[in-house]
Protein backbone atom coordinates (compact mmCIF):
# COMPACT_ATOMS: atom_id res chain seq x y z
CA UNK A 1 0.00 0.00 0.00
CA UNK A 2 1.26 3.55 -1.31
CA UNK A 3 1.47 6.36 1.65
CA UNK A 4 -1.11 8.31 -0.42
CA UNK A 5 -3.84 5.29 0.54
CA UNK A 6 -3.70 5.61 3.68
CA UNK A 7 -6.41 6.90 5.72
CA UNK A 8 -5.51 10.04 7.85
CA UNK A 9 -6.00 7.67 10.91
CA UNK A 10 -3.98 4.94 9.51
CA UNK A 11 -1.40 7.71 8.36
CA UNK A 12 -1.49 9.22 11.75
CA UNK A 13 -0.91 5.64 13.33
CA UNK A 14 2.25 5.35 11.07
CA UNK A 15 3.50 8.72 11.55
CA UNK A 16 3.37 8.56 15.57
CA UNK A 17 5.40 5.18 15.70
CA UNK A 18 7.73 6.72 12.93
CA UNK A 19 7.24 4.31 10.86
CA UNK A 20 6.01 6.64 7.74
CA UNK A 21 7.60 10.54 7.45
CA UNK A 22 5.21 13.63 6.86
CA UNK A 23 7.69 13.56 3.99
CA UNK A 24 6.74 10.55 2.13
CA UNK A 25 3.20 11.03 2.85
CA UNK A 26 3.69 14.61 0.93
CA UNK A 27 5.93 13.01 -1.94
CA UNK A 28 3.14 10.29 -2.17
CA UNK A 29 0.02 12.12 -2.23
CA UNK A 30 2.43 14.97 -4.63
CA UNK A 31 2.72 11.94 -7.30
CA UNK A 32 -0.51 10.85 -6.80
CA UNK A 33 -2.09 14.49 -7.76
CA UNK A 34 0.65 14.55 -10.85
CA UNK A 35 -1.37 10.92 -11.94
CA UNK A 36 -4.65 11.70 -11.87
CA UNK A 37 -5.05 15.24 -11.68
CA UNK A 38 -5.02 15.29 -15.92
CA UNK A 39 -8.42 13.33 -15.14
CA UNK A 40 -9.77 14.47 -12.30
CA UNK A 41 -8.82 18.19 -12.39
CA UNK A 42 -9.99 18.49 -8.93
CA UNK A 43 -7.40 21.67 -8.14
CA UNK A 44 -7.62 25.16 -8.76
CA UNK A 45 -3.50 25.46 -7.68
CA UNK A 46 -1.24 22.69 -6.16
CA UNK A 47 1.71 24.33 -3.37
CA UNK A 48 4.28 21.44 -4.36
CA UNK A 49 6.95 23.42 -2.71
CA UNK A 50 5.56 25.19 0.09
CA UNK A 51 3.77 21.22 1.34
CA UNK A 52 7.38 19.89 1.17
CA UNK A 53 8.93 22.39 3.04
CA UNK A 54 6.28 22.30 5.44
CA UNK A 55 6.81 18.72 5.81
CA UNK A 56 10.38 18.80 6.60
CA UNK A 57 9.32 20.86 9.64
CA UNK A 58 6.79 18.16 10.55
CA UNK A 59 9.43 15.62 10.04
CA UNK A 60 11.96 17.24 12.35
CA UNK A 61 9.52 17.92 14.93
CA UNK A 62 8.52 14.12 15.06
CA UNK A 63 12.27 13.26 15.53
CA UNK A 64 12.31 15.44 18.22
CA UNK A 65 9.29 14.47 19.67
CA UNK A 66 7.43 16.90 19.24
CA UNK A 67 3.82 15.26 18.08
CA UNK A 68 0.87 17.98 17.53
CA UNK A 69 -1.60 14.88 17.37
CA UNK A 70 -3.55 13.21 15.05
CA UNK A 71 -3.31 15.92 11.74
CA UNK A 72 0.46 16.30 12.40
CA UNK A 73 2.29 15.82 8.78
CA UNK A 74 -1.47 15.22 6.77
CA UNK A 75 -1.80 16.60 3.83
CA UNK A 76 -4.86 18.54 3.23
CA UNK A 77 -6.54 20.38 0.47
CA UNK A 78 -8.73 23.50 0.93
CA UNK A 79 -11.81 24.76 -1.05
CA UNK A 80 -10.81 27.84 -2.82
CA UNK A 81 -13.14 29.57 -0.88
CA UNK A 82 -10.63 29.35 3.11
CA UNK A 83 -7.99 31.97 3.07
CA UNK A 84 -4.28 30.89 3.46
CA UNK A 85 -2.12 33.62 4.23
CA UNK A 86 -0.37 34.94 1.12
CA UNK A 87 -1.97 32.47 -1.05
CA UNK A 88 -5.04 33.81 -3.57
CA UNK A 89 -8.20 32.37 -2.72
CA UNK A 90 -9.92 32.47 -5.91
CA UNK A 91 -13.22 31.21 -5.62
CA UNK A 92 -12.80 29.30 -9.15
CA UNK A 93 -14.28 32.88 -10.25
CA UNK A 94 -12.01 35.23 -12.91
CA UNK A 95 -13.13 37.83 -10.66
CA UNK A 96 -11.08 37.40 -8.25
CA UNK A 97 -8.00 37.57 -10.35
CA UNK A 98 -4.83 39.12 -8.36
CA UNK A 99 -6.66 38.15 -4.73
CA UNK A 100 -4.49 37.13 -1.91
CA UNK A 101 -5.14 36.80 1.34
CA UNK A 102 -3.77 38.71 4.20
CA UNK A 103 -4.22 36.27 7.06
CA UNK A 104 -5.68 32.68 7.85
CA UNK A 105 -9.23 31.66 8.02
CA UNK A 106 -9.74 30.54 11.39
CA UNK A 107 -9.86 26.96 10.06
CA UNK A 108 -6.65 26.73 8.01
CA UNK A 109 -4.92 28.67 11.14
CA UNK A 110 -6.48 25.24 13.14
CA UNK A 111 -5.07 22.79 10.90
CA UNK A 112 -2.08 24.82 10.79
CA UNK A 113 -1.85 24.15 14.65
CA UNK A 114 -2.62 21.09 14.63
CA UNK A 115 0.39 20.22 11.96
CA UNK A 116 -1.64 19.68 8.59
CA UNK A 117 0.14 20.32 5.86
CA UNK A 118 -1.92 22.30 3.02
CA UNK A 119 -1.21 20.59 -0.12
CA UNK A 120 -3.58 23.03 -2.56
CA UNK A 121 -6.47 24.76 -2.88
CA UNK A 122 -9.33 23.01 -4.46
CA UNK A 123 -11.89 23.90 -7.59
CA UNK A 124 -15.60 24.96 -5.97
CA UNK A 125 -18.64 25.85 -8.52
CA UNK A 126 -18.32 29.42 -9.02
CA UNK A 127 -18.36 30.97 -5.54
CA UNK A 128 -20.25 28.17 -4.15
CA UNK A 129 -23.43 28.91 -6.13
CA UNK A 130 -24.48 25.79 -7.60
CA UNK A 131 -24.29 21.73 -7.29
CA UNK A 132 -22.05 21.24 -10.58
CA UNK A 133 -18.21 22.32 -9.98
CA UNK A 134 -17.74 22.22 -14.12
CA UNK A 135 -14.26 22.60 -13.82
CA UNK A 136 -13.86 19.40 -12.48
CA UNK A 137 -14.80 15.50 -12.80
CA UNK A 138 -16.32 12.73 -10.86
CA UNK A 139 -13.41 10.35 -9.28
CA UNK A 140 -15.23 7.27 -10.68
CA UNK A 141 -16.35 8.50 -13.90
CA UNK A 142 -14.76 11.28 -15.79
CA UNK A 143 -17.79 11.96 -18.12
CA UNK A 144 -20.19 12.48 -14.62
CA UNK A 145 -20.18 15.56 -12.77
CA UNK A 146 -18.07 15.98 -9.20
CA UNK A 147 -21.07 17.43 -7.41
CA UNK A 148 -20.91 20.92 -5.38
CA UNK A 149 -19.82 23.15 -4.70
CA UNK A 150 -17.53 21.51 -2.69
CA UNK A 151 -16.44 19.02 -6.04
CA UNK A 152 -12.66 20.05 -5.72
CA UNK A 153 -12.29 18.78 -1.97
CA UNK A 154 -14.30 15.13 -2.38
CA UNK A 155 -12.85 14.26 -6.49
CA UNK A 156 -9.35 15.17 -4.46
CA UNK A 157 -10.34 13.23 -1.50
CA UNK A 158 -12.03 9.94 -3.42
CA UNK A 159 -9.29 10.04 -5.73
CA UNK A 160 -5.80 9.93 -2.87
CA UNK A 161 -5.10 13.24 -4.20
CA UNK A 162 -5.40 14.55 -0.56
CA UNK A 163 -5.76 12.60 2.52
CA UNK A 164 -8.57 14.94 3.93
CA UNK A 165 -9.98 18.25 2.74
CA UNK A 166 -12.27 20.91 4.05
CA UNK A 167 -15.65 22.25 1.91
CA UNK A 168 -18.63 24.41 2.55
CA UNK A 169 -22.05 23.71 3.04
CA UNK A 170 -24.75 26.01 2.01
CA UNK A 171 -27.28 23.85 0.57
CA UNK A 172 -25.65 20.58 0.58
CA UNK A 173 -22.18 21.26 -0.59
CA UNK A 174 -20.27 19.14 1.51
CA UNK A 175 -22.70 16.35 1.38
CA UNK A 176 -23.83 16.32 -2.18
CA UNK A 177 -20.02 15.75 -4.13
CA UNK A 178 -19.05 13.88 -0.81
CA UNK A 179 -22.09 11.42 -1.49
CA UNK A 180 -21.15 11.39 -5.31
CA UNK A 181 -17.66 10.69 -4.89
CA UNK A 182 -18.24 8.35 -2.49
CA UNK A 183 -16.67 9.98 0.76
CA UNK A 184 -17.51 10.67 4.17
CA UNK A 185 -18.95 14.92 4.56
CA UNK A 186 -20.10 16.40 7.59
CA UNK A 187 -21.64 19.26 7.88
CA UNK A 188 -21.35 20.39 11.24
CA UNK A 189 -24.04 22.29 13.53
CA UNK A 190 -24.31 26.07 12.63
CA UNK A 191 -21.76 27.71 14.82
CA UNK A 192 -19.62 25.08 15.96
CA UNK A 193 -17.15 25.96 13.21
CA UNK A 194 -15.76 29.22 12.44
CA UNK A 195 -16.45 30.67 9.30
CA UNK A 196 -14.11 33.99 9.78
CA UNK A 197 -12.13 33.95 6.51
CA UNK A 198 -14.00 31.62 4.37
CA UNK A 199 -15.77 33.55 1.70
CA UNK A 200 -19.44 33.50 2.00
CA UNK A 201 -22.49 32.70 -0.35
CA UNK A 202 -25.22 33.13 2.76
CA UNK A 203 -24.08 34.13 6.05
CA UNK A 204 -27.63 32.28 7.33
CA UNK A 205 -27.04 28.82 6.17
CA UNK A 206 -23.14 28.76 5.45
CA UNK A 207 -21.19 26.00 7.23
CA UNK A 208 -17.66 24.75 6.84
CA UNK A 209 -17.04 21.03 7.55
CA UNK A 210 -15.08 18.09 6.48
CA UNK A 211 -14.10 15.40 3.82
CA UNK A 212 -12.41 12.48 4.77
CA UNK A 213 -12.31 8.78 3.81
CA UNK A 214 -13.97 7.63 6.85
CA UNK A 215 -16.23 8.72 9.79
CA UNK A 216 -13.36 7.92 11.84
CA UNK A 217 -11.15 10.37 10.01
CA UNK A 218 -13.79 13.14 9.65
CA UNK A 219 -14.14 13.02 13.49
CA UNK A 220 -10.75 13.40 14.16
CA UNK A 221 -10.56 16.47 11.49
CA UNK A 222 -13.69 17.83 13.04
CA UNK A 223 -11.79 17.94 17.04
CA UNK A 224 -9.37 20.10 15.18
CA UNK A 225 -11.87 22.56 14.09
CA UNK A 226 -14.90 22.89 16.35
CA UNK A 227 -14.13 25.89 18.48
CA UNK A 228 -15.67 29.63 19.56
CA UNK A 229 -14.18 32.24 17.39
CA UNK A 230 -16.65 36.16 18.36
CA UNK A 231 -15.34 36.86 14.28
CA UNK A 232 -17.86 34.86 13.18
CA UNK A 233 -21.18 35.95 14.86
CA UNK A 234 -22.87 32.53 14.38
CA UNK A 235 -19.71 30.93 16.33
CA UNK A 236 -20.87 29.21 19.35
CA UNK A 237 -18.99 28.40 22.40
CA UNK A 238 -18.95 24.76 23.39
CA UNK A 239 -17.15 22.51 25.47
CA UNK A 240 -14.62 20.88 23.54
CA UNK A 241 -14.72 17.80 23.26
CA UNK A 242 -12.84 14.66 21.33
CA UNK A 243 -15.20 13.39 18.65
CA UNK A 244 -13.76 10.54 17.70
CA UNK A 245 -15.67 7.13 17.81
CA UNK A 246 -15.35 4.36 20.40
CA UNK A 247 -13.79 1.68 18.09
CA UNK A 248 -16.22 -1.09 19.10
CA UNK A 249 -19.76 1.03 19.22
CA UNK A 250 -22.42 -0.49 20.26
CA UNK A 251 -26.01 0.77 19.12
CA UNK A 252 -28.05 -0.57 21.56
CA UNK A 253 -31.02 1.24 22.25
CA UNK A 254 -29.74 4.73 19.62
CA UNK A 255 -33.59 5.44 18.17
CA UNK A 256 -33.20 5.42 14.15
CA UNK A 257 -35.68 8.12 12.65
CA UNK A 258 -36.87 6.89 9.38
CA UNK A 259 -38.50 9.67 7.25
CA UNK A 260 -42.47 8.43 6.37
CA UNK A 261 -42.09 11.89 3.74
CA UNK A 262 -40.11 14.15 2.04
CA UNK A 263 -36.65 11.92 2.32
CA UNK A 264 -37.74 8.80 -0.02
CA UNK A 265 -40.39 11.12 -2.08
CA UNK A 266 -38.70 11.38 -5.73
CA UNK A 267 -35.80 9.46 -5.15
CA UNK A 268 -34.05 6.87 -7.49
CA UNK A 269 -34.96 3.04 -6.82
CA UNK A 270 -31.64 2.17 -6.33
CA UNK A 271 -30.94 4.83 -3.65
CA UNK A 272 -33.83 4.26 -1.61
CA UNK A 273 -33.18 0.70 -1.45
CA UNK A 274 -29.32 0.93 -0.49
CA UNK A 275 -30.74 3.59 2.21
CA UNK A 276 -33.03 1.29 3.83
CA UNK A 277 -30.23 -1.73 3.20
CA UNK A 278 -28.08 0.25 5.30
CA UNK A 279 -30.84 1.61 7.87
CA UNK A 280 -31.82 -2.43 8.38
CA UNK A 281 -27.58 -2.31 9.12
CA UNK A 282 -28.64 -0.19 12.00
CA UNK A 283 -31.67 -1.93 13.19
CA UNK A 284 -29.41 -5.22 13.31
CA UNK A 285 -26.62 -3.57 15.33
CA UNK A 286 -29.10 -2.73 17.99
CA UNK A 287 -30.56 0.52 17.36
CA UNK A 288 -34.62 0.71 17.39
CA UNK A 289 -36.35 2.49 14.01
CA UNK A 290 -39.17 4.79 14.63
CA UNK A 291 -41.34 6.09 12.02
CA UNK A 292 -41.04 10.46 11.82
CA UNK A 293 -42.89 12.94 10.26
CA UNK A 294 -40.70 15.67 8.74
CA UNK A 295 -42.51 18.91 9.28
CA UNK A 296 -42.74 22.20 7.49
CA UNK A 297 -41.64 20.43 3.90
CA UNK A 298 -43.98 22.61 1.66
CA UNK A 299 -41.21 25.36 3.19
CA UNK A 300 -38.26 24.28 2.86
CA UNK A 301 -37.25 25.68 -0.95
CA UNK A 302 -38.91 29.03 0.01
CA UNK A 303 -37.09 29.26 3.41
CA UNK A 304 -33.73 28.38 1.53
CA UNK A 305 -34.26 30.70 -1.32
CA UNK A 306 -35.76 32.97 0.97
CA UNK A 307 -32.29 33.53 2.64
CA UNK A 308 -29.71 32.10 0.30
CA UNK A 309 -30.78 34.44 -2.87
CA UNK A 310 -30.28 38.44 -1.19
CA UNK A 311 -27.43 37.13 1.01
CA UNK A 312 -26.04 36.30 -2.07
CA UNK A 313 -26.73 39.25 -4.16
CA UNK A 314 -25.51 41.35 -1.38
CA UNK A 315 -22.30 39.78 -0.99
CA UNK A 316 -21.10 40.15 -4.59
CA UNK A 317 -22.68 43.59 -4.72
CA UNK A 318 -20.21 45.64 -6.03
CA UNK A 319 -18.70 43.50 -8.40
CA UNK A 320 -21.92 42.51 -9.77
CA UNK A 321 -21.99 46.63 -10.95
CA UNK A 322 -17.67 46.86 -12.11
CA UNK A 323 -17.50 43.05 -13.74
CA UNK A 324 -20.21 41.45 -14.26
CA UNK A 325 -19.34 39.95 -17.49
CA UNK A 326 -16.20 38.03 -15.19
CA UNK A 327 -18.95 35.47 -13.92
CA UNK A 328 -20.40 32.31 -15.45
CA UNK A 329 -23.90 32.86 -16.84
CA UNK A 330 -25.69 30.46 -14.68
CA UNK A 331 -24.38 33.00 -11.47
CA UNK A 332 -24.61 35.70 -13.04
CA UNK A 333 -28.04 35.52 -13.34
CA UNK A 334 -28.47 34.43 -10.18
CA UNK A 335 -27.23 37.15 -8.84
CA UNK A 336 -28.93 39.88 -10.84
CA UNK A 337 -32.08 38.28 -10.64
CA UNK A 338 -31.70 38.46 -6.55
CA UNK A 339 -31.50 42.23 -6.45
CA UNK A 340 -35.22 41.97 -7.31
CA UNK A 341 -36.14 39.87 -4.14
CA UNK A 342 -37.79 42.58 -1.30
CA UNK A 343 -37.03 42.80 2.04
CA UNK A 344 -40.60 41.23 3.06
CA UNK A 345 -40.06 37.97 1.36
CA UNK A 346 -36.26 38.05 3.12
CA UNK A 347 -37.67 38.98 6.72
CA UNK A 348 -40.62 36.13 6.48
CA UNK A 349 -37.68 33.42 5.47
CA UNK A 350 -36.00 34.51 8.55
CA UNK A 351 -39.05 34.45 10.47
CA UNK A 352 -40.19 31.08 9.17
CA UNK A 353 -36.67 29.33 9.57
CA UNK A 354 -36.70 29.76 13.10
CA UNK A 355 -40.59 28.33 13.15
CA UNK A 356 -38.97 25.13 11.38
CA UNK A 357 -35.79 24.75 13.69
CA UNK A 358 -38.27 24.61 16.38
CA UNK A 359 -40.75 21.91 14.56
CA UNK A 360 -37.32 19.92 13.86
CA UNK A 361 -36.54 20.12 17.74
CA UNK A 362 -39.91 17.99 18.45
CA UNK A 363 -38.93 15.60 16.32
CA UNK A 364 -35.50 15.12 17.36
CA UNK A 365 -36.81 14.87 20.89
CA UNK A 366 -38.39 11.41 19.62
CA UNK A 367 -35.16 10.24 18.37
CA UNK A 368 -31.40 10.39 18.56
CA UNK A 369 -30.50 10.47 14.75
CA UNK A 370 -32.80 10.98 11.38
CA UNK A 371 -31.46 8.64 8.52
CA UNK A 372 -32.14 9.47 5.33
CA UNK A 373 -30.89 9.09 1.51
CA UNK A 374 -28.04 12.24 1.44
CA UNK A 375 -29.08 13.09 -2.32
CA UNK A 376 -32.09 11.52 -4.70
CA UNK A 377 -29.82 10.25 -7.25
CA UNK A 378 -26.16 9.09 -8.28
CA UNK A 379 -24.05 11.50 -9.88
CA UNK A 380 -25.43 12.24 -13.35
CA UNK A 381 -23.34 12.74 -17.11
CA UNK A 382 -22.24 16.34 -17.25
CA UNK A 383 -24.80 18.32 -19.47
CA UNK A 384 -27.52 16.61 -17.59
CA UNK A 385 -30.00 19.80 -16.39
CA UNK A 386 -33.04 17.79 -15.26
CA UNK A 387 -34.25 14.64 -14.01
CA UNK A 388 -37.52 13.07 -14.53
CA UNK A 389 -39.05 10.98 -11.98
CA UNK A 390 -41.52 7.95 -12.65
CA UNK A 391 -44.70 10.81 -11.87
CA UNK A 392 -43.66 12.65 -14.56
CA UNK A 393 -42.45 15.71 -12.69
CA UNK A 394 -39.62 17.42 -14.06
CA UNK A 395 -37.05 18.71 -11.60
CA UNK A 396 -33.85 20.20 -11.93
CA UNK A 397 -30.49 18.33 -11.22
CA UNK A 398 -29.29 20.89 -8.85
CA UNK A 399 -32.97 21.35 -7.26
CA UNK A 400 -32.93 17.98 -6.74
CA UNK A 401 -29.82 17.64 -5.05
CA UNK A 402 -30.22 20.23 -2.78
CA UNK A 403 -33.55 19.09 -1.53
CA UNK A 404 -32.59 16.89 0.93
CA UNK A 405 -29.95 18.49 2.28
CA UNK A 406 -31.38 21.90 2.63
CA UNK A 407 -33.17 21.21 5.57
CA UNK A 408 -29.71 20.79 8.03
CA UNK A 409 -28.64 24.00 6.86
CA UNK A 410 -32.19 25.95 7.29
CA UNK A 411 -32.38 24.48 10.89
CA UNK A 412 -28.75 24.05 11.68
CA UNK A 413 -28.95 20.32 12.77
CA UNK A 414 -25.99 18.59 12.33
CA UNK A 415 -25.65 16.09 9.17
CA UNK A 416 -23.05 13.50 8.15
CA UNK A 417 -22.97 11.41 4.61
CA UNK A 418 -21.77 8.30 4.71
CA UNK A 419 -21.27 6.10 1.43
CA UNK A 420 -24.03 2.90 1.55
CA UNK A 421 -23.11 1.26 -2.12
CA UNK A 422 -23.25 1.96 -5.68
CA UNK A 423 -25.73 1.96 -8.02
CA UNK A 424 -25.72 -0.62 -11.44
CA UNK A 425 -23.52 1.85 -13.30
CA UNK A 426 -20.82 1.86 -10.18
CA UNK A 427 -21.44 5.08 -9.20
CA UNK A 428 -21.45 5.36 -5.06
CA UNK A 429 -24.91 6.19 -3.06
CA UNK A 430 -25.05 8.08 0.31
CA UNK A 431 -26.66 7.56 3.99
CA UNK A 432 -27.61 11.03 5.39
CA UNK A 433 -27.40 11.04 9.52
CA UNK A 434 -29.21 13.85 11.03
CA UNK A 435 -28.86 14.54 14.55
CA UNK A 436 -29.52 17.06 17.51
CA UNK A 437 -28.08 20.54 17.48
CA UNK A 438 -24.52 20.08 18.38
CA UNK A 439 -24.78 16.24 18.70
CA UNK A 440 -22.13 15.33 16.08
CA UNK A 441 -21.10 12.67 18.78
CA UNK A 442 -23.75 10.82 18.25
CA UNK A 443 -23.95 10.99 14.00
CA UNK A 444 -20.11 9.93 14.32
CA UNK A 445 -21.04 7.10 16.34
CA UNK A 446 -24.26 5.71 14.23
CA UNK A 447 -21.60 6.72 11.05
CA UNK A 448 -18.72 4.65 12.49
CA UNK A 449 -20.64 1.53 13.71
CA UNK A 450 -22.18 1.29 9.91
CA UNK A 451 -19.40 1.72 8.17
CA UNK A 452 -17.42 -1.03 10.53
CA UNK A 453 -19.82 -3.66 8.96
CA UNK A 454 -19.06 -2.90 5.68
CA UNK A 455 -15.57 -3.75 3.35
CA UNK A 456 -12.80 -0.85 3.45
CA UNK A 457 -13.74 1.27 0.39
CA UNK A 458 -10.94 1.67 -2.40
CA UNK A 459 -9.98 4.51 -4.36
CA UNK A 460 -11.40 5.74 -7.47
CA UNK A 461 -9.17 4.50 -9.76
CA UNK A 462 -6.74 6.28 -12.20
CA UNK A 463 -8.72 5.90 -16.17
CA UNK B 1 -48.95 36.24 -17.44
CA UNK B 2 -50.38 36.96 -13.86
CA UNK B 3 -50.29 40.65 -12.48
CA UNK B 4 -46.93 39.47 -10.42
CA UNK B 5 -45.28 38.68 -13.23
CA UNK B 6 -42.07 40.88 -14.11
CA UNK B 7 -41.74 42.00 -17.89
CA UNK B 8 -38.48 43.13 -19.13
CA UNK B 9 -38.71 46.84 -18.63
CA UNK B 10 -40.45 46.17 -15.31
CA UNK B 11 -37.14 43.61 -14.51
CA UNK B 12 -34.79 46.78 -15.66
CA UNK B 13 -36.86 49.50 -14.05
CA UNK B 14 -36.75 47.69 -10.67
CA UNK B 15 -32.63 46.24 -10.86
CA UNK B 16 -31.92 50.13 -11.57
CA UNK B 17 -34.24 51.11 -8.47
CA UNK B 18 -31.56 48.58 -6.97
CA UNK B 19 -28.66 50.53 -8.25
CA UNK B 20 -27.47 47.78 -10.92
CA UNK B 21 -28.73 49.14 -14.44
CA UNK B 22 -28.79 45.81 -16.55
CA UNK B 23 -28.23 45.72 -20.62
CA UNK B 24 -30.99 45.73 -22.47
CA UNK B 25 -30.04 41.97 -23.70
CA UNK B 26 -30.55 40.78 -20.08
CA UNK B 27 -33.69 41.94 -19.43
CA UNK B 28 -35.87 39.15 -19.98
CA UNK B 29 -33.63 36.75 -18.44
CA UNK B 30 -33.74 38.36 -15.48
CA UNK B 31 -37.32 38.97 -15.05
CA UNK B 32 -37.65 34.89 -15.76
CA UNK B 33 -35.49 34.54 -13.24
CA UNK B 34 -36.61 36.39 -10.44
CA UNK B 35 -40.39 35.60 -11.30
CA UNK B 36 -39.21 31.81 -10.56
CA UNK B 37 -37.60 32.99 -7.27
CA UNK B 38 -40.90 34.83 -6.71
CA UNK B 39 -42.60 31.76 -7.07
CA UNK B 40 -40.87 29.63 -5.01
CA UNK B 41 -40.61 31.97 -2.02
CA UNK B 42 -44.14 33.45 -2.00
CA UNK B 43 -45.81 30.12 -0.43
CA UNK B 44 -43.93 31.95 3.23
CA UNK B 45 -46.80 34.41 2.99
CA UNK B 46 -49.40 31.15 3.86
CA UNK B 47 -47.51 30.96 7.30
CA UNK B 48 -48.73 32.30 10.35
CA UNK B 49 -45.42 33.47 11.65
CA UNK B 50 -47.18 35.18 14.70
CA UNK B 51 -44.55 36.76 16.95
CA UNK B 52 -41.83 35.00 16.02
CA UNK B 53 -38.62 37.68 15.55
CA UNK B 54 -36.60 37.21 12.32
CA UNK B 55 -33.29 34.68 12.86
CA UNK B 56 -30.15 37.67 13.20
CA UNK B 57 -26.89 37.65 13.80
CA UNK B 58 -26.07 40.49 15.51
CA UNK B 59 -24.53 41.10 18.72
CA UNK B 60 -24.76 44.95 20.81
CA UNK B 61 -21.05 44.41 22.15
CA UNK B 62 -18.15 44.45 19.58
CA UNK B 63 -16.43 41.06 19.22
CA UNK B 64 -12.97 41.18 20.96
CA UNK B 65 -9.88 39.69 19.13
CA UNK B 66 -8.23 37.45 21.51
CA UNK B 67 -9.94 34.73 20.97
CA UNK B 68 -8.15 31.36 20.80
CA UNK B 69 -8.75 29.34 17.40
Amino acid sequence: MQPYELSLAAAAREIRERRLSPVELVDSVLDRIEQVEPHIAAYVSVLADQARRTARDAEREAVQGSYRGPLHGIPVGLKDLIDVVGVSTTASSRTRAGHRAASDSTVAASLRAAGAILIGKTHTHEFAYGLITPQTNNAWDHRRIAGGSSGGSAVAVASGAATFALGTDTGGSIRVPATLNGVVGLKPTYGLVPRHGVTSLSWSLDHVGPIARTVDDTALVLTALAGYDPRDPASVAVPGVGYRPHPDPDLTGVRVGVPRNYYFAHVDAEVAAAVRRAIAQLEALGARLIDVDIPMTRYIQAVHWGLMVPEATAYHQATLRTVPELYRADVRILLEAGELMGAGDYLRAQRARTLMRDEWARVLEEVDVIAAPAVPMAAVPAGQETVTWPDGTVESVSDAYVRLSSPANITGVPALSVPVGQDAAGMPIGMQLLGRPFAERTLLLVGHAYERTQPARSLAPVT
Amino acid sequence: MSSAELTPSEAARWAARAGLPLPDDRHAAVAATADHIHSVVAVLRELNLRDTPPAGAFRAEKEKHDAAV
